[in-house]
């Protein structure tokens, strides 16, 4: 392969892998902007999406509506979709359910304690998570070692689009995440700066209380913003668990970390930044795959990390604060 | 009311201008401070009062102009041991990147490579060929890193001390206290906590003599906790020592906050607004403070609405209004100047 | 807090110290359970909060990657006492140098973090706790890799005739008592700090840096010694447990999950509070290490734990009630077990 080539194709994985961390990124800054809270168990909805999406398939497999066998031919893209749904569904729902349990009557505590709850929501949902992964079914390994990780099917037709003889390799899968993440993007940014719950949004990130009082209702706020966030994780959960090819209880720990770096990279609050900081560090961790070692690769996005903050402690697109005296 | 006592200014604010982005805070001020006199800023709402504060004691770097305390600009210079301190840091970063960068290679060939299980190992040998590898790595493995090291470690300590030069510790010692329009105490600290916090340019315990609780740690722990509790019957407060600060009524923290404001011993002491929120029997007692610090040896300078309390204690006065000087003088002459009047004292009239 | 007269340790710290010492008893009445040798690993955690206290609890710093310092000093203590390397500095300069280096990695991560705010330090600091995981991982020639160090030294002592003596698990109570000690006289000092010019400087920082700033304060230089002293404090406790291990076990042993532990032990104890970190570490470890293992057994004993159903076993139970407890705690008592500090009415 080329010079060229290989750095054709590390973009193609960056993007793609970056696409991903974006979306999740998009929760945990949007939850951040709004209520200053890092919400840990982010990765952890994240990863039980992909555990439904994988139950569905299961399932329809069981009840032999699909066959879980013929899964590899052909691409099944109203199931890709319906899952991504789904699973966007799920998540949103299970976001706001915890809001409402978990982070609502801590509203007016200290951040240290909303964050103390927010980690032990985390640690609940892995465990659920593991005990999901027990579940007696034959697309989880039968029950049996419910803390392995369980294999994800390939819903795409997997050949080079680039042809045959191409050297660089862009399959469907590339194209799916695009074909996903970039309407949900522009979804999400048409939806606040149009819609009048998107404008609440933005009003009570800026100031609660002055939002409070001009009458907008900063509760379904919240919860909107929650569903959004959550929404967004169960779609990027699906196109994980599809361009990885596995799901298990542990995997919303690397992906909660990219993205968390992501959203404070590109400065944590701004949904630009969260684009922009979920592809950065996509782009990143494929080249320093290709031309460091994977090894290092965790060490070079802190790296990058470190450096960025240095020099603009509020992240790439965040506003610098005063601070009143 | 003395009058002031000798020409010497402790604070001396030369035409500073404070802008931000595009607003203009404050518009080619100048005050002069004589040492030993009480000087009030007075001014409607929004004319800047504080923002010159800020700017006087380092919480914001003066756009345009200067402040002078006791004739002397307050600011870190450059010294030799700042050049000594950029390049050690450069030296220092350059070495640990060079190794960090082929640490494994180093270690086997120092280490590893010499090292016979149970005999005696040879500390020079493994020094020598430690150097040989470290220098050994061509430009990528070892001049690149030690370029790299060198210039981030050199440029980040420039950065830091100049960024630095002026921050509100800098002033603070050298001698000016202030204190905060909206009350900025150390809540959970008990009250005599809050001024031994205050009088920490005064102390001087090191860190091993503090570890380990040697007899001079211990002396000097009794004497800050004296001398607080001293400050705090000075303010009135003594019999709520231990009592956390954020329990207290609200005008018992700006007493508070005096008295930890005075346990530097500072030359001058800034008192921002010290008498909003008081009845008219608190704000007696208030000027007779004020006039209890001048007493004391330490000058004033104050911010404040109370039009009793500035007239009656004030030597000097100078009026703020949308962040230009307008009028100074005594407090006769400001009573009367029709400038003023019309600016600010028409609408005011408190208790 | 400021004492009128100065004492070695606090009413509280006492009693809590006497409940340790009083441990090895429950081996005498029950010796099946050997509760010396896991006690050990109360006394290293309780190490490792109380670091992560000076970090969190009295300066305000939220760091979320003090494994990383615990892994620093396990491995130091490894190679400078290890019979595979030189140095065989043997146990108790084992313990100081490790914690000197575990200071100046304090250090390190401290420099470039000095301007970020809260959260974002929240991040950075736990990104450090990856990489030097990784670090270690990716570095066999220095660590070994998953083997690990070992065997290390257990603490030497001189017995009765003046002979310099190493215990070992023969002797696991001795063992116990020399660990008592250290935490003895780690409180000691701690205590020490929390009085002093130092203490109170870090306590001003977190409750209002500008204001700390005008009292002559430099938070940057109190903000660097509070992450050093928690980072010697971590690497101390790190050199502790792999001499108490007889190695230093793998690098994904010092993971996220021994941060958010001691962050619990510091949270549910009582932030700020050394008698609350020391109640803490009793409560979390004891529960994690102690009674956790002892469940399992029994259970296993019994014959019900053997099928493959992954809720039969109580060891899968372990992140669910960690959670719940962490969420429960923060809704009914946030302010921890025991607080020493002033209420202050919000």
């Amino acid at each position: 392969m080329s010079e060229t080539e290989v750095f054709m194709q590390q973009v193609i994985y960056g993007l793609s892998n970056g696409m991903i961390i974006a979306l999740v990124a998009l929760g945990y800054t949007m939850v951040y902007g709004i209520i200053e809270l890092i919400n840990f168990a982010h990765g952890d909805v994240f990863t039980l999406g992909g555990f439904l999406a994988l139950t569905i398939v299961g399932a329809l497999g069981a009840s032999a509506v699909i066959d879980p066998a013929t899964l590899g031919e052909g691409s099944h893209w109203l199931l890709l979709f319906a899952l991504v749904i789904a699973s966007g569904l799920f998540c949103g729902g299970l976001n706001v359910l915890i809001d409402t349990i978990a982070y609502k009557p801590l509203r007016r505590a200290p951040k240290l304690t909303q964050l103390v709850a927010a980690i032990g929501v985390s640690f609940i949902l892995v465990n659920i998570a593991l005990f999901w992964g027990g579940a007696p079914m034959e697309v989880f390994g039968g029950g049996n070692a419910a803390a392995a990780s369980k294999d994800f099917p390939e819903l795409l037709e997997g050949s080079n689009l680039l042809g045959e003889d191409s050297n660089v390799v862009l399959r469907l899968e590339d194209i799916a995440i695009f074909a996903i993440t970039i309407p949900l993007m522009i979804g999400l940014t048409l939806f606040v700066k149009k819609t009048r719950l998107g404008r609440g949004m933005r009003a009570t990130a800026q100031n609660p209380v002055a939002a409070q009082l001009m009458g907008i209702d900063t509760n379904r706020v919240i919860a909107a913003t929650f569903m959004i966030g959550g929404f967004l994780g169960g779609a990027a959960s699906v196109m994980w668990s599809l361009y990885n090819n596995t799901i298990s209880f542990q995997m919303g720990f690397r992906a909660g970390m990219d993205a968390f770096t992501a959203a404070v990279l590109g400065g944590i609050g701004s949904l630009p930044g969260a684009m922009i900081g979920g592809v950065l560090i996509g782009l990143i961790r494929a080249m320093s795959d290709q031309y460091i070692e994977t090894r290092w690769t965790n060490v070079v996005v802190f790296g990058v990390l470190i450096l960025i903050l240095v020099f603009r402690p509020s992240g790439l697109m965040g506003l610098k604060q005063r601070e009143k005296v | 009311m003395s009058t002031v006592a000798s020409p010497v200014a402790l604070i001396s604010v030369k035409q500073v201008t404070m802008r931000f982005g595009g607003l203009t805070a404050v518009k080619d001020v100048s005050v002069e401070v004589p040492q030993g006199s009480i000087t009030a800023v007075i001014g409607p709402n929004g004319a800047g009062k504080t923002t010159l504060f800020n700017a006087i004691t380092g919480v914001y770097e003066p756009t345009e102009g200067s402040v002078l305390v006791s004739g002397r600009d307050p600011q870190r210079q450059m010294s030799g041991r700042v050049v000594a301190g950029i390049v050690w840091s450069g030296i220092a970063t350059a070495v640990f990147l060079a190794i960090l960068v082929r640490v494994e290679a180093l270690w086997q060939a120092a280490i590893i490579d010499n090292y016979t299980f149970q005999q005696p190992f040879p500390w020079m040998k493994a020094a020598g060929v430690f150097l040989s590898t470290l220098f050994g790595g061509g430009f990528v493995g070892t001049w690149l890193p030690l370029l790299v090291g060198a210039a981030l470690g050199a440029a980040g300590r420039y950065v830091i001390w100049s960024r630095t030069r002026r921050t509100p510790d800098v002033v603070a010692s050298a001698g000016v206290a202030r204190t905060f329009q909206n009350i900025r105490l150390f809540p959970e600290l008990s009250l005599v906590e809050n001024v031994t916090v205050g009088m920490d340019r005064r102390l001087c315990t090191g860190f091993l003599p503090a570890l380990l609780a040697l007899p001079s740690a211990l002396a000097e722990r009794g004497r800050a906790r004296a001398d607080a509790t001293k400050l705090l019957e000075f303010v009135g407060l003594a019999d709520k020592a231990e009592e956390a600060a954020g329990n207290l009524p609200y005008g018992h923290q700006r007493r508070l906050e005096i008295a930890r404001a005075l346990a530097s011993r500072p030359d001058v002491i800034l008192l921002d607004e010290p008498a909003a929120g008081m009845n008219p029997t608190e704000t007696v007692d208030l000027m007779r403070l004020i006039r209890a610090i001048r007493e004391s040896g330490t000058t004033v300078v104050l911010i404040e609405h109370h039009m009793r309390v500035v007239m009656g204690i004030s030597d000097r006065i100078h009026v703020l209004q949308y962040g230009e000087k307008i009028a100074e003088g005594t407090p006769a002459e400001i009573k009367s100047n029709p400038r003023c009047i019309e600016a600010y004292l028409g609408k005011e009239e408190l208790g | 807090m400021a004492s009128k007269r100065f004492s070695f340790f606090s009413k509280g710290q006492l009693v809590v110290l006497a409940l340790l010492a009083a441990t090895p008893l429950l081996d005498v009445v029950a010796p099946s359970l050997q509760f010396s040798g896991p006690m050990r690993t109360v006394i290293v955690f309780a190490i490792l909060a109380l670091g992560l206290n000076i970090v969190v609890g009295w300066t305000g710093l939220l760091n979320l990657g003090i494994a990383a310092f615990m892994a620093i000093g396990a491995y130091a203590f490894g190679i400078l006492t290890s019979e595979i390397y030189p140095f065989q500095v043997g146990f108790w300069w084992g313990i100081v140098l490790s914690g000197a280096i575990g200071a100046f990695a304090g250090w390190l991560l401290g420099a470039p973090t000095l301007r970020l705010r809260g959260d974002y330090l929240a991040i950075v600091t736990l990104g450090f706790g990856e990489i030097v995981q990784d670090g270690l991982k990716n570095l066999p020639t220095i660590t070994k890799g998953t083997e690990g160090i070992n065997p290390l030294p257990a603490p030497t002592i001189l017995d009765s005739s003046l002979k310099v003596v190493e215990v070992s698990g023969e002797t696991p109570v001795r063992w116990f008592f020399i660990y008592l000690a250290l935490l003895a006289l780690i409180v000691f000092l701690c205590r020490n700090l929390e009085f002093s010019r130092l203490g109170r400087q870090w306590f001003a920082v977190r409750e209002d840096e500008l204001a700390a700033r005008c009292m002559a304060i430099e938070p940057d230089k109190a903000k660097l010694k509070a992450f050093a002293a928690g980072a010697a404090l971590a690497a101390i406790s790190g050199a502790l447990y792999a001499s108490h291990l007889s190695s230093t076990g793998e690098p994904s042993n010092y993971d996220f999950q021994i941060s958010i532990l001691a962050l619990c032990i510091v949270i549910v104890g009582g932030i700020g509070s050394i008698t609350g970190v020391l109640v803490g570490a009793i409560v979390m470890v004891g529960l994690n290490n102690v009674l956790l293992p002892i469940a399992t057994q029994s259970l296993q004993r019994a014959g019900f734990a053997s099928t493959g159903n992954v809720l039969a076993s109580p060891d899968n139970y372990k992140y669910l009630f960690f959670g719940l407890a962490l969420v429960l705690m923060m809704h009914f008592r946030p302010d921890g077990l025991v607080h020493t500090r002033k209420a202050v009415r919000k």
